[in-house]
């Protein structure tokens, strides 16, 4: 069932680490502006799936279609081109060049060098603007991650465990964050942090040993408890 | 004790040495930093702009314009080879694409061979003027080439910092995947700098020419050279290429004046010792994976 | 049972030889020798690169080593050749014994291109630097000086042959054995995950030099083996040209196998042989081979036969495949 509105839909997917498995029959699908996130303990899976829609994996099997064209086996950059960005976990950014560079880059990417935006989220970016990225917090750097990968008005943004290690007040910033991005993109999150899942997720998919054990809808639904119980 | 005059010239000698090794391995290094692949067929474009440097001059009497040749040639080689063999390799681990690029350099040696045959070949010096420093009578084309050196050092620092393809490089050097998770074609930037490293090689080979003779075998020659530079000054740092590049060119050149044979074999000295207190050399970074 | 086990380590190793003992009825004795020499050397290659995971661009050096320790000994000292082999052997296990602990530590791409610079020093020091001893590229001339020697006599080419036929059965052995034992899997291991064998209390380090020591002596004794054969050792066996002998013919005959050697050297020799009679231009060939080899898939000769034959075989007799990995 194709809608319209789909930004990404993933059915029947298979992920290998060579031999070893990593994904099961991952089914899967995410609206226009839509907040989806995905739980699970550590090594359910969670990583592989956002890396296999991001296209740095390469499916043994399934689909994934995004607006009607199929991502399996389309390069990293390729699918960046599409506007489905991808938010490593590693908190990791180009430490030898500044922030500023680092914005570069995103924007030479995307053609997008209207950085007003950007600076709404995270003005601390403006002021650290000159500063090699290398020296920035842990906090700091997630913001230039999303800062750079927000650039071009991405449809949808993939982020993986973006708060893991970060103090309480970054968190809620990068909630409010979220919150606001969500009315322009659509978001895929991998979280631990199940009361933030919690705030703002439409749709929580529960991942266990790489299969999705639950799909949560509903914002009643949605509660750290039914989460866990999943896990 | 080694008088003012040879101490000069030895010095001198040293720089423009350094400053063809130097040439060199800016390329390697950025070929490793980027892609993570030892290019050993840099030594076949090396030989490749030598050549080409050789059969243009020979021909319009012009050596400037034979090193041109040499280096748009050698950039085109490497470009062909960075299509044909290299794009599919890239993913596979370092022993392989060290033993590919060697084939690489063994079959272009071969080319080479097929086209010119086995006999050295003598390249005519574009400059006899000489100039006294010193007290010394110092060949100007010596000078020329630590200029060169020092031109291209200031044009790819240029690059690197100053143009978006150049920051990206850096980047691409830190982390690839984070590049490609940006949107930028990674595979157009591993060709760019292999090209670009093709086209340095084949200028060192190009100037180098006039002063030795240009022979199939000149590539392997000075591999291990090379190489030696590039670990010392460790893999994947410029800035350590470019100290190792004239510590051994010096080395190499005032050693030659106490005692020649044994001043061939310095580099390999300093090199164990540097290793044996840096196993990543100077200045090479501790990380391998990307 | 045990004997059935027996036999079966056995059989392979046994066929195996019986093939080459067949190649030495049909081809030239030359040939034949050049063959066994080849083969030992380019297994010390293999061994590190296959089992090891390190690539050595460097085995013209312990060639070297192991090839002018018994050429110094028998222009200068004697002329028994068995002692000279020893020498040889002897040089090659001390130089990878002291040289060892440095380069072992090295990450695999500083290792392959140390040992590289290693040859050319080597080169140098017995070109230049040390000629007054090796008579430089003149090389040492010592064919006439060697002994004839009970039961086997070296200096003739066809004994020599029988001597260099069991050196190499029992080389072949000794790698197989190695293989089969815990050592053999260590080394494997080290060359998939290194963390992994140090979190089992290996250490790698130590894994590491023992091949390496074991890999560079067997190529010491194949330089000895070479000085004794031709008589005469000149620089140009370590000379930069040749660094690449080694690891083509290891890719060539299939990398890790443990007759991947044979078979490369086989084929090598053949190739050298009658391409330079046809076509002067040797390296093109072997350079282009080289990379279609790595392009189609690394594997080699035999790399790519013995999986096949191993089906064949489980297909005649019905049993159970051995444990993959030295397989026939």
């Amino acid at each position: 069932m194709t809608n319209t509105d789909d930004i990404l839909t993933v059915s029947g997917l298979n992920v290998a680490y060579g031999e070893s498995k990593a994904l099961f029959d991952i089914a899967m699908d995410v609206r226009a502006c839509q907040v989806v996130a995905c739980v699970g303990r550590n090594g359910a899976g969670k990583s592989t799936l956002l890396k296999s829609i991001a296209g740095f994996l390469k499916p043994t099997s399934g689909t994934i279609i995004s607006d009607g064209a199929s991502l399996v086996g389309m390069s990293a950059f390729a699918v960046a081109g599409k506007g489905i960005k991808y938010i490593p976990q590693d908190k990791k950014v180009f430490s030898d060049l500044t922030v500023q560079e680092n914005l570069e880059l995103g924007s030479y990417a995307s053609q997008d060098y209207d950085w007003a935006p950007v600076f709404d989220y995270f003005p601390k970016l403006k002021i650290l603007i000159d500063r090699k990225a290398g020296h920035l917090s842990g906090g700091e750097r997630q913001m230039l991650m999303i800062g750079r990968a927000i650039l071009g008005g991405p449809k949808l943004l993939l982020v993986d465990e973006p708060t893991e290690g970060l103090a309480p007040s970054i968190v809620m910033h990068l909630r409010d964050v979220f919150k606001e991005l969500a009315k322009k993109t659509a978001l895929v999150v991998v979280e631990q942090n199940l009361p933030l899942v919690c705030a703002i997720a439409d749709k929580v998919y529960a991942l266990k040993e790489g299969r999705i054990m639950a799909e949560l809808t509903g914002r009643a639904s949605i509660t750290p408890e039914a989460c866990e119980q999943y896990l | 004790m080694i008088s003012m005059q040879l101490l000069t010239s030895g010095v001198i000698f040293g720089l423009s040495l350094g400053s063809i090794f130097f040439l060199m391995t800016i390329g390697l290094s950025l070929c490793f930093g980027l892609m993570r692949i030892i290019s050993l067929d840099q030594l076949l474009y090396y030989s490749v702009g030598a050549y080409i440097t050789f059969s243009v001059s020979a021909l319009l009497g012009n050596i400037w314009l034979g090193v041109l040749a040499g280096a748009i040639v050698a950039g085109a080689s490497a470009l062909v080879v960075e299509r044909i063999v290299f794009r599919r390799i890239y993913d596979r681990d370092l022993p392989f694409t060290m033993i590919t690029s060697f084939g690489v350099l063994i079959g272009g040696v071969g080319v080479i061979k097929y086209f010119w045959g086995l006999v050295p070949r003598p390249v005519g010096e574009p400059i006899v003027a000489r100039v006294d420093i010193l007290g010394t009578d110092i060949p100007v084309y010596r000078l020329v080439i630590v200029a060169i050196a020092a031109l291209v050092y200031i044009g790819i620092w240029l690059f690197l910092n100053r143009t978006i393809i150049g920051k990206a490089i850096r980047a691409g050097t830190e982390d690839v995947e984070h590049v490609e998770g940006l949107g930028i074609n990674v595979y157009r930037l591993f060709t760019i700098t292999f090209v670009i490293a093709g086209a340095l090689s084949g200028v060192a080979g190009g100037l180098y020419a006039p002063l030795i003779m240009v022979d199939p075998n000149m590539g392997l020659d000075v591999l291990a050279f090379v190489f030696m530079v590039v670990i010392i000054g460790g893999l994947g740092s410029i800035k350590g290429t470019l100290i190792s590049s004239f510590l051994v060119g010096q080395v190499v050149s005032i050693g030659s004046l106490v005692y020649a044979p044994l001043a061939q074999m310095a580099p390999f000295a300093i090199m164990l010792l540097i290793l044996l207190i840096k196993p990543t050399g100077l200045f090479g970074s501790q990380m391998l994976k990307r | 049972m045990a004997a059935m086990s027996f036999v079966r380590w056995w059989w392979g190793l046994l066929l195996a030889f019986a093939l080459v003992a067949l190649v030495r009825v049909f081809l030239p004795l030359p040939f034949a020798n050049e063959i066994i020499i080849f083969s030992i050397y380019t297994m010390g290659c293999n061994y590190l690169l296959g089992r090891i995971g390190l690539i050595s661009f460097g085995q013209p050096a312990y060639l070297a080593v192991g090839a002018y320790a018994a050429a110094f000994y028998l222009f200068y000292f004697g002329n028994n050749p068995y002692v000279g082999i020893l020498i040889g052997i002897a040089a090659g296990f001390l130089v990878s014994l002291a040289i060892g602990p440095l380069f072992v530590r090295l990450r695999g791409d500083y290792f392959a291109l140390v040992n590289l610079a290693l040859s050319v020093i080597i080169f140098y020091l017995m070109q230049k630097v040390l000629a007054g001893i090796t008579h430089g590229d003149n090389g040492l001339w010592f064919l006439t000086n060697l002994a004839s020697t009970p039961v086997l006599d070296l200096s003739r080419p066809d004994q020599f042959f029988i001597f260099g036929f069991l050196v190499a059965f029992v080389i072949w052995a000794f790698f197989k054995y190695l293989d089969d034992s815990i050592f053999g899997a260590c080394c494997l291991a080290t060359k998939l995950n290194e963390d992994k064998v140090k979190f089992l209390g290996y250490s790698s380090f130590n894994i590491r030099l023992t091949a390496f020591v074991i890999a560079n002596t067997t190529t010491a004794l194949a330089g000895a083996m070479y000085a004794v054969y031709l008589g005469f050792v000149s620089p140009e066996i370590t000379s930069p040209a040749r660094a690449a002998d080694p690891v083509v013919v290891t890719i060539l005959g299939g990398v890790g196998t443990l007759y991947g050697p044979l078979v490369g050297s086989i084929v090598y020799t053949g190739m050298k042989d009658v391409l330079s009679k046809v076509f002067g231009n040797w390296e093109l060939v072997i350079g282009f081979v080289l990379v279609f080899i790595m392009l189609a898939g690394e594997k080699g000769i035999w790399g790519s036969l013995q999986p096949l034959l191993e089906k064949m075989v489980l297909r005649v007799t019905g049993k159970t495949a051995e444990r993959g990995g030295s397989g026939q």
